[in-house]
């Protein structure tokens, strides 16, 4: 029988020089829990190339088991510690937008901080995943922070929040739909002619 | 002017009623029976190229134009002007291409991330619609297709052609006629998905490639050698592996032999093997069994399964066993490349049985639906209730346990998590 991960030998798993290794702890790593989210953030920092990926994939493996069904304690725990590691702004920008994506999956609509996710709606750097995930939640709190991030946005982004407001069905007069304006042009000139 | 221009513009008021019979005669949207119709190629490399090709011979001998290619990738683009000629025109961005007002329709052969949104807009536009399998990455693209070809009315075919093929007929017409009696499972086969091997970092795109154009609806990352050229197909958020691209032919014959396309399955429930380093992330080893009910019977995915001896014909790579309780059958294949057994080719329909459509090939099967406005035989419901069998199922790999699924609402059921699942809003600006 397998041993059971704790927080420390997932850590130690995960910087093996092994890649079965790492790959058996990160796919057990969703029973270590919420109180691996830290250390694997930093592991995700700090590691090697492939340990840094490996311990991207334990954060996934934790999201993914904390948010099976009748298991809400365990998911809201879970939701607090990836909050954590958003809110730390010498986490890398690449980690925090995956752990808005993480959040997407698992946060309640109750959970989000109109004021905190309009907040996220205002960074250049994780605002479009903060939108996306506001959209994919898609309740009272995840469409009314939409709705502030429109007011506070730059002219240039208020159709990105606007589509995702669309998409949740309500309308937003006076912002345009630019999906179908086409932007890029090609250096390539047609052959024979 | 263009022709059907004319025709729509001007009500056909003069002599072309004379010339033409009723039926052929052009109305908004449908070109007339006798008219060539004009098309725009979006993505030309891989699938793209094969198809940029297959069409330039049908210009060659007069029978369509190719008037725009397009692509993000600017030596596939020059490469593909060569191939279409200098009528055509050339873009990076299809957006130019689907707004065109004299081109009927458009074949798209994107990486599978951009087929929901293209396909969206294009119909949209009015544009009938190829689109290479699997037509959509999640649950929620699916439904945006499937309703802006039937609010547009336009017709779309997806690119899983097993449908079309003599032998996918052959064994459907021996199925419907009962030579296998009551079908209880459907057993698929397919070689695994590749790992890995040289996991490298990020780094700068080709200059040839407009990454952000690339990515499209996806959410950023910076550009790495393994999503493009050529390897889209291994990650799960665009390709899916192998469940999704030759899923999407080998299920889409067995949803079409089950007359299942608008049965979806009540519960999904995948196990399998992840990649042990590498971006890569779609499942090496899996096997996903889907419950249908009323009637009741059971498909699975497996990968790599257990595979029948090779028939008289065609390679054993892949395919579908259908067990009846008079008989069983085996459908090699399922793409281009499709045979079945000799009994089923052999077979004549008996006085009084089933006689079952006959595709006169995919492509042509396409035609005729943009001119008689008929349903295609891989139409866009078909090729969505493929697809969806291939996310559902790499969403049970993913969450490592079963879910249960509403056929008739199309939801995921009893599981909040993987509800917000079938959708993956997409990246600005290029949503659905």
């Amino acid at each position: 029988m397998d041993e059971e991960l704790t927080v420390d030998t997932l850590i130690a798993n995960l910087k093996d020089k092994d890649d079965k290794v790492r790959a058996k702890a990160w796919q057990a790593a969703g029973k270590v829990g919420a109180a691996a989210m830290k250390p694997l953030a930093t592991l995700a920092k700090d590691g090697a190339l492939e340990v840094s990926r490996s311990a991207v994939r334990a954060m996934w493996a934790i999201v993914r088991y904390a948010g099976r069904p009748g298991a809400d304690g365990e998911r809201k725990a879970t939701v607090d510690a990836l909050i954590g590691v958003l809110t730390d702004e010498g986490q890398p920008v690449q980690l925090r937008r995956d752990v808005v994506w993480m959040l997407s999956e698992i946060v309640r609509d109750d959970e989000i901080g109109v004021d905190g996710a309009a907040q996220g709606l205002a960074n250049p750097d994780l605002r479009e995943d903060v939108r996306a995930a506001l959209q994919r939640v898609g309740g009272d709190n995840a469409i009314a922070a939409l709705k502030a991030g429109l007011e506070a946005a730059p002219d240039d982004y208020k159709p990105a929040i606007a589509a995702s407001l669309r998409a949740r069905g309500i309308a937003v007069p006076g912002v345009p739909d630019v999906k179908l304006k086409p932007t890029k042009q090609t250096s390539v000139k047609p052959v024979g002619r | 002017m263009k022709r059907r221009e004319f025709l729509t513009t001007a009500a056909a008021a003069v002599s072309l009623p004379y010339l033409l019979p009723g039926e052929a005669l052009a109305q908004p949207g449908k070109p007339g029976a006798n008219e060539r119709l004009t098309f725009g190629h979006i993505g030309v490399g891989g699938m793209g190229g094969g198809h940029l090709g297959d069409m330039k011979g049908r210009a060659n001998r007069g029978e369509v134009n190719i008037a725009a290619v397009c692509d993000v990738d600017e030596k596939r683009l020059a490469n593909a002007s060569r191939v279409a000629g200098p009528q055509a025109d050339v873009y990076r961005d299809y957006r130019y291409v689907i707004q065109r007002k004299d081109i009927d329709a458009v074949v798209i052969a994107t990486p599978d991330h951009w087929h929901g949104v293209q396909t969206v807009h294009a119909c949209e536009c009015g544009k009938h619609v190829y689109v290479e399998k699997p037509a959509c990455c999640t649950i929620e693209e699916g439904k945006a297709m499937v309703a802006a070809a039937q609010k547009n009315k336009v017709a779309v075919q997806v690119g899983s052609q097993g449908r079309s093929t003599p032998d996918c007929h052959a064994a459907i017409t021996y199925l419907r006629n009962g030579m296998l009696g009551k079908i209880s499972k459907v057993t698929c086969w397919h070689y695994q998905s590749p790992g890995e091997d040289n996991p490298r970092p990020d780094g700068d795109p080709p200059p040839e490639l407009d990454w952000d154009l690339w990515l499209g609806p996806m959410r950023w990352r910076p550009y790495n050698r393994c999503y493009h050229p050529g390897s889209f197909r291994w990650f799960l958020e665009s390709g899916g592996g192998q469940i999704r691209d030759r899923g999407a032919h080998v299920m889409s014959c067995a949803l079409y032999l089950m007359g299942a396309d608008q049965k979806g399955p009540v519960s999904i429930e995948a196990k399998g093997t992840a990649p042990t380093k590498g971006l890569w992330d779609s499942a090496v080893e899996m096997e996903v069994v889907y419950t249908f009910k009323d009637p009741d019977w059971t498909l699975v995915w497996a990968q790599p399964g257990d595979k029948p001896p090779k028939g008289d014909q065609g390679h054993n790579d892949y395919g579908a066993i259908y067990h009846g309780d008079k008989d069983k059958l085996i459908l090699y294949g399922g793409d281009g490349g499709t045979w079945t057994e000799k009994k089923a080719r052999d077979f004549k329909v008996p006085a009084g049985g089933v006689e079952v459509y006959k595709s006169p090939g995919h492509k042509e099967d396409w035609f005729a639906g943009i001119k008689t406005g008929r349903k295609t035989i891989m139409n866009i419901e078909g090729g969505v209730a493929t697809a969806n069998l291939t996310v559902l199922g790499n969403i049970s790999f993913t969450l490592k346990r079963k879910i249960e699924w509403d056929p008739q609402k199309q939801e995921i059921v009893g599981d909040e998590q993987a509800r917000r699942m079938m959708s993956r809003p997409q990246r600005f600006p290029y949503y659905l």
